[in-house]
């Protein structure tokens, strides 16, 4: 205990309080490696008009994390929702995939340099891809086809 | 992005800072430059993340936040009446989303202590690896121990810096003269805590 120090000024400026707390802060609480460039690759958008669909952990008190390889995932916005489920295979991924409401709906993954694949989804909603190669993955929804005006678009999760 | 004059002149922001420079890469990013979202997303990124943790949410929900927060801007990019507005909106935003997310959190289940030692705090350990110092592990302790509202205005103070007090008191719905006082306040506590620590040591 040797090492503390009584200061002679006790009580620091505020500027220097302020000024100890941003080092503090950016040493540990800065943002998460990588996040910037997953939301710089989940912004690389053709149409810009697009809904966000946010991320549902619900269930997942013990095991929350940004990165998932295998399991479901749920992402929901206003009446939409859609479900993935990842089966590892080998060095790439297949996924199950479904949308509520169901119907024909366009979907494209995107995985960060491994360009993306597309598919429509059943009557039922429901869509598989096989050999989705792993990484930074986004999910693209045009509602209701390639003809959609509306666009609903995943973050950008680590599968 | 064929424009290859532009690409050899260096993108037209190059030497701003601060609000200049995020006027002037919302205006590349209205045009369609994806330069300028880039440069915005790594540069204002670390405020959307302090919004976030400074409503208490664990990282990977502030994750989601920063993200859900970007995705939002780009239905936004054109309607934003004042690029100079950029930060304000980020914050609010933000605050809003992770308002949000505080309201999803399923309701406090009975833990037991092994689900205890799995479950992340919020805020890492004080005596977190990055933390060299006894003075920034009784820095972090401190912050720790502030009421959120402290936290959050004293996160904002930190990363927009003096210049964008208009933007943290319209973020936050103070009055503008009323910032400096509440700073003045958090910090006075602050100093309170930090001389308990040292005190009992």
């Amino acid at each position: 205990m040797n090492e503390i120090q009584v200061p002679e000024e006790a009580h620091p400026s505020d500027e220097a309080l302020l000024a100890d707390l941003g080092r503090v802060l950016a040493a540990c609480d800065s943002p998460p490696d990588g996040l910037v460039e997953r939301v710089q690759f989940a912004l690389e958008l053709e149409n810009i008009d697009v809904e966000v669909a946010r991320w549902e952990r619900a269930g997942q008190l013990a095991g929350v994390r940004s990165s998932v390889d295998q399991g479901t995932i749920t992402f929901t916005v206003s009446d939409l929702t859609v479900m993935i489920n990842l089966t590892k295979v080998g060095q790439v991924h297949r996924i199950d995939g479904w949308l509520v409401p169901a119907g024909e709906h366009g979907v494209e993954v995107r995985v960060a340099g491994h360009g993306s694949s597309s598919t429509v989804s059943d009557e039922g909603g429901r869509f598989v891809l096989d050999s989705v190669p792993r990484g930074t993955t986004q999910i693209v929804i045009s509602v209701g086809g390639a003809a959609s005006r509306r666009t609903v678009v995943t973050p950008a999760v680590v599968l | 992005m064929t424009d290859v004059d532009t690409a050899e002149a260096g993108p037209p922001w190059e030497g701003l800072r601060g609000p200049e420079l995020f006027e002037a890469c919302l205006h590349a990013a209205r045009e369609g430059d994806k330069r300028g979202l880039d440069r915005l997303v790594a540069e204002l990124t670390p405020l959307v993340w302090n919004v976030a943790r400074g409503h208490g949410l664990d990282r990977h929900t502030a994750e989601d936040v920063v993200q859900t927060v970007w995705l939002a801007l780009l239905s936004h990019l054109q309607k934003l009446r004042e690029p100079k507005a950029l930060a304000g909106w980020l914050v609010t935003t933000a605050r809003h989303e992770a308002q949000r997310a505080n309201g999803r959190k399923q309701p406090p289940v009975p833990l037991t202590d092994e689900m205890a030692e799995t479950v992340p705090s919020t805020l890492p350990a004080p005596e977190a690896e990055a933390l060299r110092t006894e003075r920034d592990r009784d820095i972090w302790a401190a912050f720790g121990k502030l009421p959120q509202r402290c936290q959050e205005l004293l996160r904002l103070t930190v990363l927009a810096g003096r210049a964008e007090y208009r933007v943290v008191a319209e973020a936050l719905q103070m009055p503008r003269g009323s910032i400096g006082p509440n700073r003045g306040r958090c910090l006075k506590t602050m100093r309170e805590l930090l001389d308990i620590e040292g005190g009992s040591a």
